[in-house]
């Protein structure tokens, strides 16, 4: 069982911008990461903001993610920094909106 | 009544019959444009397409914004799940139809109209081509050029700014507006997007004028209007009925009741994205007013009833499934609302979570209300909400055991 959740976008946008390429990555570079899941998300609602990718429950919005930042996402997820380059730039009560959803176990 | 002899569909008209029943005397007068607009105008005719818009002031706009040419759209892209009162209306009195085009065309200064038409309604496209040959022959169309066209059979492709989209060779997604399509339409130009039944009651009411049209339906909704039965009930199909008549008399005398004598549980008066009413509710009136003082929505007038025993938390997630999978997929709030909302009552339906999953629905529906390009992005949150307030004790024992209430006690 995860203890920890790294949920990658895969609605039409985000996917248009390679987000199925960054799941794939995740998904093998987290390979044996101990109580770390990630998982695609149908949609966080903001496309125009994407790739997006939430860290759950640490609620950490990553958007406009590329290929060069998975190494760093990882490392989050394994218990390192936040990654605060990719934290801007999505409206917070979205945010709020979605971490509540979230917190209601929609993932 | 207005649009049917009988109160519904019956023979298939033929021109000779139409012409006999006095078909084609509204184009005979041979008014000006400013004297049919006035005559819509003053009928109060709304527009029987879901929106209920007054029918002469949409032509007044088109008329009014100094740009030519100008076009009209019959809206026959019928793809609203349950309606098919175009398509009867198209098979059984296409020339009706077709008059109700030429006057609006007249009316406007349009040079062009468009027929757009559900593609798979071959019948309706062999009755209209026949319908509009005929009419040409016999001088009624003039130097109005008519042109038949394929609607797409996705929902959104029946909104009216999406049926400019697909004449212009483009997908069926609906426009941002303003401007709305009266003053900035197909190319650019003013047009007027039209259903097909409030077309078909134009004829009558240049006919017959604007107090006869009055004299059916009530005093703020004038008229008559088609409802469509399906085949939970005894005598399903299309009834004309006047405005404000009881939902009893359509659902009792006409449809028959549901089958198998079953008791009514829940009714949804307009489609799918109209709230739900309980099965008490059959003394209100089927006129706009009266459905939202009940809580609910008229819309095209596709009536749906629910016997005892229908799980609503089943029902009510396919309605969502429907939004979900009709959305173009252009509005990014469409598109997250539908999908989240769907999500949300599946884990309703499945037992997983708490009623915390309520407002979760609510505040999805708050947060993106308006934000799309369309009305679509409001339409899954009336029939949701209205079911959680209605029937919640479905949904409670859905979060409680992951089933229908029906399949255990």
């Amino acid at each position: 069982m995860a203890n920890s959740y790294v949920l990658v976008c895969q609605n039409a946008d985000c996917k248009a911008r390679g987000a199925v390429e960054l799941l794939n990555k995740l998904t093998q570079t987290l390979q044996g990461a101990e109580s770390v899941e990630v998982k695609p998300y149908m949609c966080f609602g903001a496309c125009q903001a994407g790739p997006n990718i939430v860290m759950y429950p640490s609620k950490t919005w990553y958007c406009g993610v590329k290929q060069p930042d998975v190494e760093d996402i990882a490392a989050h997820a394994k218990g390192g920094a936040t990654v605060e380059r990719l934290t801007h730039g999505v409206d917070p009560s979205l945010k709020e909106l979605i971490f509540q959803l979230l917190d209601a176990g929609l993932f | 009544m207005i649009l049917f002899p009988e109160g519904k569909p019956t023979t298939r008209e033929t021109f000779e019959e139409y012409r006999a029943s006095g078909g084609y005397q509204a184009v005979e007068k041979n008014l000006d444009p400013a004297a049919i607009l006035k005559i819509i105008t003053d009928s109060g005719l709304r527009g029987r397409g879901g929106a209920g818009f007054p029918a002469g002031r949409k032509w007044t706009v088109a008329v009014e914004t100094q740009q030519t040419p100008r076009y009209v759209v019959c809206n026959a892209g019928e793809d609203e799940p349950g309606s098919f009162k175009d398509r009867v209306l198209i098979e059984h009195r296409p020339h009706l139809v077709l008059e109700g085009i030429i006057l609006a065309s007249h009316a406007i200064g349009a040079a062009q109209a468009f027929v757009y038409l559900n593609e798979t309604y071959h019948d309706c496209r062999e009755r209209m081509t026949q319908a509009i040959r005929e009419a040409e022959a016999a001088g009624y169309v003039g130097s109005l050029k008519l042109t038949i066209h394929d609607a797409p059979t996705v929902y959104v492709a029946g909104e009216d700014s999406a049926t400019l989209e697909v004449l212009e060779g483009k997908p069926p997604m609906p426009r941002q507006k303003p401007p709305y399509p009266a003053t900035s339409g197909l190319y650019g130009k003013p047009t007027v997007v039209n259903n097909v039944e409030t077309l078909a009651n134009v004829a009558p009411i240049v006919s017959h004028g604007a107090e006869w049209f009055r004299s059916f339906g009530n005093v703020n909704n004038p008229g008559t209007m088609l409802f469509c039965l399906g085949d939970e009930m005894n005598r399903p199909g299309a009834y004309e009925l006047p405005l404000g008549t009881p939902i009893r008399r359509l659902y009792e005398e006409l449809g028959g009741g549901l089958k198998n004598a079953a008791r009514l549980r829940a009714l949804l008066p307009g489609g799918p994205s109209c709230g739900f009413l309980t099965g008490d509710a059959l003394d209100v009136g089927l006129d706009p007013d009266s459905c939202k003082a009940a809580g609910s929505t008229l819309g095209c007038g596709v009536m749906r009833f629910y016997p005892e025993g229908t799980c609503m938390v089943e029902e009510t997630l396919k309605l969502s499934q429907f939004f979900a999978r009709e959305s173009c997929g252009q509005c990014p709030a469409c598109r997250m609302e539908t999908n989240m909302l769907t999500a949300l009552l599946e884990r309703i339906q499945q037992g997983k979570g708490d009623a915390g999953l309520f407002d979760q629905c609510q505040k999805v529906l708050d947060f993106n209300r308006g934000k799309g390009y369309c009305a679509l992005i409001n339409m899954p949150g009336p029939p949701v909400m209205s079911a959680i307030h209605l029937f919640r004790s479905d949904f409670d024992h859905h979060l409680t055991h992951g089933t229908c209430p029906s399949r255990s006690s």
